[in-house]
């Protein structure tokens, strides 16, 4: 059909192709999660947005009335402080210290605990009170939207536990070391979900 | 780099000439209720759907037919002209992004100016409407599981399963439901609109002339949904007004307590109507409040499954409103 | 927060008891001893042929791509079938019960399917053929074709891969088990709000449903992921952006959509399990609940999952219609910008699906207009495949004649689109069979698309192809049989009947019901002859060459035919759009790699496998309620993630010599061989 040219001048065959870097896949896998994830939240915020109204709380509270105003704020600066002990953790990954990497793991840890004890009280002493979530469709998306934030802070709690063992055993093999990156990513996210949750529901709906 | 030689599939295409019969319950249309529409707003409709679907064929046409041909011109026993390395045109591309872009652009406006024509909550057609200068009738419609309960609230009447109107009156419906979701529609009528528990709908018609129709519910909503037809008949004015005061004074009233029986999941196996006269006033927003306080009408696990063996009175679920 | 139940409930066996097993339904008996004589007989030829242990090392522990596309292919098609059974069973019982003096039997008062009984087997029919027949023969030909269309040895995430495959098995498992232990759900695939809510669906059917539904979705959501990633990633060198074959595009767009849309079900799904199991009120109609928001937040999922099953279709077509007119696809930027166009599009036209709710002319009107301008790059793609396929050299194979019969549905089902989107003529036949006629057209679409990519890509997976004689007669009976039950559906809705009904009121429709079941009867004929096509291309396996259809133009019929599992023994290097065009037109086509070098390869594992099963029992266990074993389920769960995370295999390597031999005998190398044991790498600490 075309002129024939010799198979010299073209590169068919590229054997050096085959190393692609798994960390940066792996990162960018779980970048593609947390889309996922993000979406997920923006179902359960829509939702909230829909149901944060007067008819939908069936005679119930509102927002105003159920929300710990000072927890809130304190649980904000508990999780942003959290990941800051975990990315300081991450820092002294750079150096291949494993203690530092142990300590920041467990500080993030120890904040992430406290915080899901706040959380965890303040909603039991709601649904004490005769306003658990059953109460009304408003209560129910008000403890869906945190314990949605909840489940996924218990998951990466758990993941932490994993973590200290791993470095532990296994060293900083590529595995470990890329599932510390995307863990640092997935508190770092969770931090960023409750600051969503912290200005949509405790700063514009206990304002209202 | 010839394409391999084949046989052209004439054998089992000949299988096609079973098609034609696709064509013969098209020779009557009488069953096709939608190319009948009766009253202002489904005439409206269906003047739409005529403008919209001709304007669609103007591109659909056209597309079809080269479907047809340029397989069998171009197939490789013709010989016919061959690029093979033809593959873009911008003048080309423009008129496939162009064409169906003005084409969708003229639907989309009228099919806008339809929608607000024949809006069910309050259709722009019907101001004109010859019926337009008398007051409007009012009609409460409450699909419980699974029958349909029209409520007269200035007569003073109600009935089940069977929807009375008078010719030449524009017929407002306001529209709820007991625990689930239904659609209510009347087939060459009315647009078709849901009616839902704790809310409130509307629809809106006007007829002019005496005549039967069948409606239905359109949503699923359980083992019944089947049955759910009623009848809609248009009257002239003083047989409707004779109907009315046949009814008021008939001895079963509809109070709520009578309601919530009704509302018992019931199959009304071949729509039987009923009468009620002096419906409680207060009824069709006493369901509404009902359904928002949580107020539901179960349906037993073991109902739905000895639904099968329902007799010709119709089964009933055991009473236990909560 | 305990719900109150209806009926027993107990702490071993939750409400599982033996009246839960329907052993007077004879229809459900008869089922059960087909499934159980079906699964004695391929236990009993694995174990004839001693082939257990190859099933289990080469299949079911596998994670290579093209494995898994097989194996999600052949679910797809078992629940294909299932689906179509139940299709067929409802056509004929509208066609016995059809008026009130219609006869009953078995029970029914009309027909021969109680209400109830029926309802399950809509909701089954479209629960199936949606997320375990339709999505697993995408994802499945997804994952066999485009690793190999970008010149990668795997998907980015191989063992993640086999996960997905997993979790839609367990989601497909748990449907089948339905049958015969409990119910399943009478609610619709869609679930019906506030319906589906315990007062009104108090039996497990909709918890079936709902379990089936999350962890299928869960599966396509990593699979949406993996996908992503291994086209961002993976690409062989050379292969930029607009070098990329259409159907990869497609992919693209279609798992964005996915990643996008699968998140919002689970949430809606999540609310209703709540719902059930803890008794709020998010979708009831009282305390505030708002079922509105479930029609919503399901069909802001819904609308979008139709084009992710529509445009890989799409992509299919652009494979195929070049290849059987021997030219380059046309108008090709424009093919990848109409994608992104019909999937940006398809996220902000769900209220279509409801215009009857009471929206508003506001929104009803805007919606309308969204949902119309769909059909401009529809329109575009449908252009470019005529375009294409001007001024070629087309040959009718069976895919080329899948995919014109599947142009000329998209026509009508586009036809029939454009009508229902207009709401105005929607009010008339909203719920309606035309609307069942009009996106069966569609799935139609999809359907031809998919056979025709079965057929399009066979020979390069087991080196021969499908016999062309059956294979024409399946596609033409196939397609006699869908118009003559879909064409009189078009009527029926004309006539003002609606879907989802056990009986029809209506006597006078009975001719139109018998051309709908004759069509069902022609089905069954294309069905005898898929079977022999499937026969006879087994039995004679006559080889295909490498570039099977001798007109292909991507990179796929480059490699050998069958495929290596190893795909190409040396990574190509892309120099052009149609890399294997380009090479024939410079005479290239047959230049083989003249060194070799290593491969890493992963190692198979039975981790996948064994979550699927862990997530079955545990959709099981939370849906008759026992809560030992949910819990149970759910550690496990855990603890295979975690023991899993502690493996320190890091998959093996294939010698330059292996794959020289290999090439050699290219036998030994196909993917079906079994391949030799090898000893894995072991991770060492890198500091």
């Amino acid at each position: 059909m075309a002129s024939n040219i010799p198979a010299a001048s073209a590169v068919l065959w590229n054997p050096s192709a085959d190393e692609h870097d798994p960390i940066s896949a792996r990162t960018y896998g779980f970048w593609l999660y947390l889309i996922g994830d993000a979406l997920l939240f923006c179902g359960v915020f829509a939702s909230y947005a829909v149901l944060d109204n007067p008819v939908n709380a069936a005679g119930g509270p509102l927002t105003a009335q159920v929300i710990n105003a000072p927890h809130g704020l304190l649980q904000t600066f508990i999780i942003l402080a959290s990941v800051l002990a975990y990315s300081l953790g991450t820092v002294s990954l750079k150096t291949g210290n494993q203690a530092g990497v142990r300590l920041g793991i467990i500080a993030a840890l120890l904040l992430g605990a406290a915080f899901l004890y706040i959380s965890g009280s303040d909603l039991l002493a709601l649904a004490a009170q005769g306003d658990g979530p059953t109460r009304s469709a408003f209560l129910s998306v008000f403890f869906t939207l945190l314990l949605t934030h909840g489940l996924h802070m218990v998951f990466g709690i758990l993941w932490m536990l994993v973590m200290l063992v791993q470095v532990s055993v296994l060293g900083f093999t590529k595995d470990v070391v890329g599932r510390l990156l995307n863990l640092r990513l997935f508190w770092q996210f969770q931090a960023t979900m409750w600051v969503c949750v912290y200005f949509y529901v405790y700063l514009l709906g206990g304002s209202r | 780099m010839n394409p391999p030689k084949q046989r052209r599939a004439s054998l089992p295409s000949k299988l096609f000439l079973i098609l034609p019969a696709l064509l013969l319950p098209g020779c009557t249309t009488a069953d096709l209720r939608l190319f009948h529409p009766v009253g202002l707003v489904a005439r409206a409709e269906m003047h739409y759907t005529l403008i919209l679907v001709i304007t669609m064929l103007i591109i659909i046409v056209p597309t079809l037919l080269m479907t047809i041909i340029f397989p069998l011109r171009y197939h490789h026993s013709r010989n016919a002209k061959y690029t093979p390395d033809w593959h873009f045109s911008l003048s080309i591309e423009l008129l496939a992004w162009g064409v169906p872009l003005a084409i969708v652009a003229f639907l989309c406006y009228l099919t806008i100016k339809g929608v607000y024509a024949v809006n069910p909550w309050a259709p722009g057609i019907l101001a004109n409407a010859p019926g337009a200068s008398q007051p409007p009738i009012n009609v409460q419609v409450i699909a419980t599981d699974w029958q349909w309960v029209f409520i007269y609230p200035d007569q003073g009447v109600a009935t089940i399963d069977d929807l009375v109107v008078p010719a030449g009156r524009i017929i407002h419906l306001q529209m709820t439901s007991t625990s689930n979701m239904n659609g209510f529609y009347i087939p060459q009528v009315v647009p078709m609109v849901d009616a839902m528990p704790a809310m409130e709908s509307k629809d809106a018609f006007e007829l002019n002339h005496p005549a039967t129709y069948t409606g239905f519910s359109t949503d699923f909503s359980g083992a019944g949904f089947s049955w759910m037809q009623f009848s809609t008949r248009v009257v002239p004015q003083a047989a409707f007004d004779g109907w009315v005061q046949s009814l008021q004074s008939s001895p079963s009233q509809l109070t709520y307590a009578a309601f919530q029986k009704i509302a018992q999941p019931t199959v009304n196996v071949g729509a039987k109507p009923a009468y009620f006269s002096a419906p409680d006033k207060n009824l069709f927003n006493e369901v509404i409040t009902a359904a928002m306080q949580g107020v539901v009408y179960p349906v037993p696990d073991s109902f739905t499954k000895r639904v099968s063996d329902n007799s010709a009175q119709g089964a009933q679920a055991p009473a236990s409103p909560q | 927060m305990q719900v109150a139940l209806d009926g027993p409930w107990s702490p071993l066996l939750g409400r599982l008891s033996l009246a839960a097993i329907p052993y007077s339904n004879p229809i459900l008996v008869s089922t059960f001893a087909v499934v159980v004589v079906l699964g004695i007989v391929i236990v009993g030829a694995a174990l004839r042929y001693g082939k257990v242990g190859y099933i289990w090392r080469e299949w079911l522990t596998s994670v290579d791509h093209k494995k898994i596309g097989v194996m999600y292919i052949i679910l797809g098609l078992v629940m294909l079938f299932r689906g179509f059974i139940d299709g067929a069973m409802m056509r004929t019982q509208q066609l016995l019960a059809d008026g009130p003096n219609s006869p009953g039997y078995l029970g029914a008062q009309h027909g021969y399917l109680p209400p109830y009984h029926f309802d399950q087997i809509y909701t089954a029919h479209g629960t199936l053929m949606l997320f375990f027949a339709a999505t697993p023969l995408v994802a499945g030909l997804g994952n066999l074709i485009v690793p190999l269309q970008i010149g990668a040895r795997d998907m980015a995430f191989p063992y993640l891969n086999a996960t997905s495959l997993w979790l839609t098995v367990s989601g497909a498992a748990l449907c089948m088990i339905s049958l015969f232990v409990g119910e399943f759900s009478n609610a619709t695939w869609v679930g019906l709000m506030p319906f589906s809510e315990m007062p009104t669906n108090p039996g497990v059917g909709v918890d079936y449903w709902m379990w089936a539904f999350q962890l299928s979705s869960l599966g396509t959501t990593f699979n949406a992921i993996n996908m992503i990633a291994t086209i961002v990633k993976m690409r062989a060198p050379g292969m930029s952006w607009f070098r990329m074959p259409v159907y990869c595009w497609s992919s693209l767009t279609t798992n964005i959509i996915g990643l996008s849309i699968f998140p919002v079900v689970t949430v809606a799904l999540t609310m209703l399990g709540i719902d059930r199991y803890c008794g709020t009120h998010f979708f009831t109609a009282g305390y505030g609940g708002n079922f509105m928001l479930y029609v919503n937040l399901f069909w802001i999922w819904g609308h979008p999952e139709v084009y992710f099953l529509m445009l890989p279709a799409f992509g299919l077509f652009s494979e195929i219609v070049p290849t059987f007119s021997n030219k380059a696809l046309f108008g090709y930027p424009t093919m990848v910008a109409a994608s992104f166009s019909i999937g940006g599009i398809g996220w902000v036209v769900w209220a279509h699906h409801f215009f009857t709710m009471g929206m508003g002319p506001a929104l009803n009107g805007y919606f309308s207009a969204a949902t119309m301008l769909v059909g401009i790059p529809t329109g575009v793609k449908a252009f470019n495949w005529l375009f294409t396929m001007y001024r070629g050299r087309i040959t009718y194979a069976t895919p080329m004649l899948w995919a014109l019969i599947g142009l000329v549905l998209l026509l009508i089902g586009g036809l029939t689109g454009m009508m229902l989107s207009a709401s105005v003529f929607d009010y008339t036949v909203h719920n309606s069979l035309f609307v069942v006629a009009h996106f069966h057209c569609m799935v139609l679409v999809i359907g031809a698309a998919l056979f025709a990519g079965v057929t399009y890509w066979w020979p390069k997976v087991f080196g021969f192809k499908l016999d062309e004689k059956n294979g024409q007669m399946y596609f033409w009976t196939f397609v006699i049989a869908s118009l003559l039950v879909f064409v009189p559906l078009f009527y029926l809705g004309f006539a003002g009947v609606t879907r989802r009904l056990d009986y029809i009121y209506n006597p006078a429709l009975k001719p139109l019901l018998w051309v709908s079941e004759g069509g069902i009867g022609m089905y069954f004929v294309s069905l005898f002859y898929f079977g022999k096509m499937l026969y006879v291309s087994l039995r004679d396996q006559i080889p295909a060459a490498a570039d099977s259809w001798g007109t292909g133009r991507t990179l796929e019929w480059l490699t050998h035919t069958p495929v290596p599992f190893y795909n190409f023994a040396v990574t190509p290097q892309i120099n052009a759009r149609d890399e294997l065009a380009w090479r024939k037109a410079k005479g290239l086509e047959g230049v083989q790699p003249t060194q070799y070098v290593p491969i890493h390869l992963p190692n198979n594992t039975a981790v996948p496998v064994i979550l699927g099963a862990l997530a079955t029992i545990f959709g099981f266990a939370m849906t008759w309620r026992i809560w030992w074993l949910s819990l149970a389920s759910l550690l496990a769960i855990i603890v295979v993630v975690i023991i899993r995370s502690f493996d320190k295999n890091e998959g093996y390597i294939l010698s330059a010599e292996d794959i020289a031999r290999m090439e050699n005998r290219i036998a030994l190398a196909s993917i079906v061989a079994e391949q030799p044991k090898r000893p894995a790498l072991v991770q060492v600490e890198a500091h």
